[in-house]
């Protein structure tokens, strides 16, 4: 049996996978209990797992995709592993090339190497690890004191409400520029017409949801609102793909 | 009223420190992967080609890392960003999940409303792609490279998943604050002209400074 789908390297994703679902577990159920001595609403907290979960599909299928293209040099179970504690698509894939080079090989080969497995391992979690180092230390004062300037502001409704929504809105930009000018590092689904189409059929398909919800009073469709504009907007992009002319499809600024 | 204020603080403070408990816990699991690999399959790497890589990779990520505590932690609140840190995958997963439950939730990032809406919809966010990821990988990975290969008719799907999921989470907010919106997209296309490939830790700090730089002008010249 290959060593990197043995049965130690199955009973350590279980384990991770057992860590961190008792960790969400816990978050939520303390959550959980807070928010109905604040008198927040049964449905409201109901709408809120519906939404967040549906809408974690189609991204958490796209972190399948990197654990499936990092398989094919890694075996499937390290990736798994580290694409569900802390990783994140592009980070895994940059720090595992980042070892291979060093032993002149590429992750379009497989390691055959228990001893570059285990380096591979390595640099994988000593680069990721650093934010957990940081957070005992940093968390609570960043909370405190960004939480004591917003809530100066609120002193003026106004104000607080603007700066709120601008610091979302900021958020949300930084996506949205990329996908209308940025550039990925392996330059799949850099900026052009794809990601602008896919772009504008996202915010068309959710303003009409949203504006459904309220004109029908559909409090049902809701929280589904989100992720159906994200899915409509996934379907726009098979469809170009299939039917515009491939200079259009393939088209991005970048060349 | 104070003694609301003192109920508060109890929670967050509780929250951090179970937060701290559970960040030094993620730590050791997550160092104990490489240490069982290693330790099992009696290998240890040449500490200076694994110092090699490193030199590479943590110039870029551990400041990266820096820059993103400071700039998600008011925005996912306590409890969030413990948990978003330990289960990773942040702007592309658990920040859009914990804006779009405040959103709809209708509850303010700073307030103890949206700390708890914002725990809870990222902890749920975190279970659900884990049982995904695990799911797939142990039922559907015969079959998932015929899925999401650059050949399979799904693969733009997944592609351009990150400009559907923030186009649908932008819109609602764009339409109520376009005055607001345009300033900080202006910002991050120019950037992206200069640094096309800048990480997202990054641009997001920027992006997020120039959108509350925008909106204080825009209040002070009353246009909004």
């Amino acid at each position: 049996m290959d060593f990197k789908e043995s049965g130690i390297m199955y009973a350590i994703a279980a384990v991770v996978i057992a860590f961190v679902i008792v960790q969400s577990v816990f978050f939520i159920v303390k959550a959980w209990k807070r928010a109905k001595e604040l008198g927040i609403t049964k449905e409201t907290l109901k709408n809120t797992v519906i939404s967040s979960a549906l809408f974690s599909v189609a991204p958490a299928l796209s972190i399948l995709t990197t654990v499936i293209v990092l398989a094919s040099a890694l075996g499937i179970v390290l990736p798994w592993i580290r694409l569900s504690v802390i990783g994140n698509l592009a980070y895994e894939t940059v720090a595992a090339q980042s070892v291979l080079d060093v032993f002149g090989v590429s992750l379009s080969t497989e390691v055959s190497d228990p001893a570059q497995f285990g380096a591979v391992a390595w640099v994988m979690t000593i680069g990721s690890c650093f934010p957990l180092v940081l957070l005992p230390f940093l968390c609570k004062f960043v909370h405190k004191k960004i939480g004591a300037a917003v809530n100066k502001s609120e002193g003026s409704s106004k104000v607080g409400d603007v700066l709120s929504a601008a610091s979302f809105i900021g958020i949300i930009s930084a996506f949205i520029a990329r996908a209308i000018n940025g550039k990925t590092s392996d330059g799949v689904g850099d900026a052009g017409f794809m990601s602008i189409c896919v772009l504008v059929s996202s915010i068309i398909f959710s303003l009409v949801l949203e504006t459904l919800c309220t004109k029908y009073n559909l409090k049902k469709l809701q929280p589904f609102a989100m992720p159906l504009s994200m899915f409509g907007a996934m379907g726009v992009a098979i469809l170009l793909n299939m039917f515009a002319p491939e200079s259009l499809v393939s088209f991005t600024w970048w060349g | 009223m104070k003694k609301n204020k003192l109920t508060e603080r109890t929670y967050f403070d509780k929250v951090h420190t179970w937060g701290r408990i559970w960040s030094v816990t993620a730590l050791a699991v997550l160092v104990a992967v490489p240490v069982s690999i290693c330790l099992y399959f009696n290998v240890w790497p040449a500490a200076q080609d694994v110092f090699k890589a490193l030199i590479k990779v943590i110039p870029l990520y551990w400041g990266t890392a820096v820059i993103e505590v400071i700039t998600y932690t008011p925005m996912l609140g306590a409890g969030g960003t413990y948990l978003s840190f330990v289960t990773g995958n942040i702007s592309n997963l658990k920040l859009p999940a914990g804006l779009n439950a405040m959103e709809n939730a209708k509850v303010r990032a700073n307030s103890e409303e949206g700390e708890v809406i914002s725990t809870i919809a990222i902890g749920v966010s975190a279970i659900t792609t884990t049982v995904i990821i695990a799911v797939g990988v142990l039922l559907f990975s015969p079959v998932l490279p015929y899925l999401t290969n650059p050949d399979s008719v799904f693969a733009p799907a997944f592609t351009y998943v990150l400009p559907a999921l923030f186009g649908a989470l932008g819109a609602g907010y764009f339409k109520k604050n376009w005055k607001i919106a345009i300033f900080p997209i202006v910002i991050g296309c120019l950037v992206l002209v200069f640094a096309p490939t800048l990480v997202v830790g990054t641009l997001l700090f920027i992006t997020i400074v120039a959108a509350m730089l925008g909106a204080m002008l825009l209040l002070k010249l009353k246009w909004i």
